[in-house]
């Protein structure tokens, strides 16, 4: 490499480098690090040297069979993420294939108007949950039902166990999601060549045929993107959840992914432990981090990579 | 131009209503917080008797009176502030960052190229939660003794931390943007004897202002509107975390706190309606959801 372009390389992507080693490689490690000691209430200058070995996750593993808590976490886990996942992914097709079919400037009010949830803070955007979603008449959704008959008593939503909580946090970040999937799908089909439509239009084809037959195979590899890349966020993603489970909106139990509860147990209220969080932590890592190269294997990105033209 | 003129007319009002339809709650949601911040109740249960207009919540509000009664006061303006400087700093250092990484990335052929593009990736995937244990103990453990410079390290470390969460998908856009620009600007700037680095501040930085436009407005968006790493790192409260703690408290006025809410919500609501094509183009570049 000659000199001066190791001196430009530094120049550009030195910051980067440094960014990502202070931020990414060094905690990784320390979080490793910490999962190996008896790390509690932040007491790092009495626990950092404890060093405990896989006890944290002998811990885990005995919680997973036995503590109820911990099951409820990993079972709201496993059906938050199943859920979600669908919504997001065919929420999301449903409203690119709407907003395709109809004039552009509805359209694009409609798809502003669902960037939104994505858009405000998150600390709005529970504010509004939270009064929808309220377990006492004052709650939004409790009294348009009541006024219409349909309940005599409000429901306390979020705090009937297992599928009252289970529907408030699927519902309200399910609503955050599926705007990524809907703009991917939009920007897809709006590189579908015109010429397909029209001819099916001509032959008389409906818009339901035109999605089935033509859009939608013609949009796989988005549909696998939004998937597995959705799959991965839903996973690790939970400060849309945060709120809405130190409000008491939702139960403890299960409102609780096992992503929240690496971050109640690190830095919530009472008991921290963060050997244990930080157990948690790493085994979603691994999940993460195997999730993307699986995701990359999968979706064939790096033929995506051309090499730059004409550098010299 | 979406699908094309000989598709029957009568769906189309048919889809625009079942839009509405689902779009209900989303509305009714944001609606009714923005009326109850100029009421005297709140405003939850479609109850249009418990609408009373007043200015009195927004008043109070930028006063720091949270509390119709007694006299707990903040300082709105302050938190506000903080607010601003997280976000602003947020969207400094990953405009300022990506723009330089993005370039090389797009411009300069070396060895592991490929592999860096890889890892961004990969990182952008990579679950924030997994991080903040370490990234906190990394905190604590350069936490400094003295006490004059205990808000100043929590301001850089939060904008610092929470950039870096954005930096792996900003890089890919920036990356994206340079790669639309024709060759042919850089070779001019090149055979006249510059060097990269003039090429990139003189001639390519230009050429890419809505690029920098679209990156810094995203990533001020999410430093405004964080609340994990505010609430953990900032030692200052931020109006993430002022609604955070006053939905639960007993004293505070809820109309004054949905008042605070649609006041945060205003930049969000300013950039929807200035900069829409840049954010509907910007976000399919992808963002976590």
């Amino acid at each position: 490499m000659r000199k001066g372009k190791l001196r430009d390389l530094s120049f550009f992507l030195s910051p980067m480098v440094l960014m990502v080693f202070l931020f990414y490689l060094i905690p990784l490690v320390m979080t490793v690090y910490i999962s190996m000691t008896r790390m509690r209430n932040w007491n790092v200058d009495r626990y950092l040297t404890e060093f405990v070995g896989l006890y944290n996750y002998e811990r885990l593993f005995y919680m997973f069979q036995h503590d109820p808590t911990f099951k409820a976490v990993i079972l709201t886990t496993v059906v938050f993420v199943g859920i979600t996942l669908i919504i997001n992914v065919f929420g999301g097709l449903a409203l690119a294939l709407a907003t395709f079919f109809i004039d552009e400037k509805p359209a694009s009010s409609y798809r502003l108007l669902w960037l939104l949830p994505r858009m405000s803070p998150i600390a709005v955007y529970s504010l509004v949950w939270y009064y929808f979603f309220h377990g006492s008449e004052i709650g939004t959704l409790n009294s348009i039902l009541m006024s219409l008959g349909i309940i005599s008593e409000p429901i306390p939503w979020g705090q009937v166990t297992p599928w009252g909580a289970w529907s408030v946090i699927i519902f309200v970040n399910g609503l955050v999601g599926v705007s990524f999937g809907m703009i991917v799908f939009t920007s897809a089909l709006n590189q579908i060549p015109r010429e397909l439509v029209i001819a099916a239009r001509v032959d008389g084809a409906s818009s339901w045929q035109i999605s089935r037959r033509i859009l939608i195979p013609m949009i796989k590899w988005h549909l696998l993107y939004v998937l597995t890349w959705q799959f991965l966020s839903l996973l690790t993603t939970y400060p849309h959840l945060f709120l809405l489970v130190q409000w008491d909106l939702v139960n403890r139990d299960y409102g609780t992914t096992l992503a929240l509860y690496v971050f109640n147990t690190a830095f919530g209220r009472g008991e921290q432990d963060q050997g244990l969080a930080a157990a948690a932590a790493v085994i979603l890592s691994i999940i993460g981090i195997l999730g993307g190269f699986v995701t990359l294997k999968v979706l064939k990105f790096e033929k995506m990579m051309k090499k730059p033209r004409g550098d010299f | 131009m979406r699908d094309v003129e000989t598709r029957p007319k009568r769906y189309e009002r048919l889809i625009i209503l079942a839009l509405l339809l689902a779009s209900l709650p989303l509305i009714l949601g944001f609606s009714l917080l923005v009326l109850s911040s100029l009421s005297t109740e709140m405003i939850t249960n479609l109850d249009p008797s418990s609408f009373h207009l007043t200015l009195e919540n927004w008043i109070n509000l930028f006063q720091g009176r949270i509390a119709t009664t007694g006299g707990i006061r903040v300082n709105i303006w302050r938190i506000t502030l903080n607010t601003l400087i997280v976000a602003l700093g947020v969207a400094g250092v990953v405009t300022g960052i990506s723009t330089l990484a993005g370039y090389s990335l797009s411009r300069i052929d070396f060895r592991g190229r490929k592999t860096m593009m890889v890892l961004l990736l990969v990182l952008h995937a990579f679950p924030g939660v997994a991080l903040i244990v370490g990234v906190y103990l990394l905190y604590r453990l350069t936490f400094p003794q003295n006490y004059e410079v205990v808000g100043l390290y929590s301001f850089a470390y939060v904008i610092l931390a929470r950039a870096a969460l954005e930096i792996p998908m900003s890089i890919w856009l920036m990356k994206g943007f340079f790669d639309t620009i024709p060759w042919e600007f850089e070779w001019s700037g090149i055979i006249d004897g510059a060097s990269r680095i003039t090429v990139w501040r003189k001639i390519m930085l230009p050429l890419i202002k809505p690029g920098i436009l679209a990156v810094a407005l995203f990533a001020f968006l999410a430093g405004w509107q964080d609340i994990i790493y505010v609430r953990t790192f900032l030692v200052y409260p931020t109006l993430a975390t002022f609604i955070e703690a006053n939905i639960e408290a007993e004293y505070s006025h809820m109309p004054l706190i949905a008042a605070a809410g649609t006041f945060y919500l205003l930049p969000t609501i300013i950039f929807f309606i200035t900069a829409q094509q840049l954010l509907l183009q910007g976000y399919s570049g992808g963002i976590k959801g």
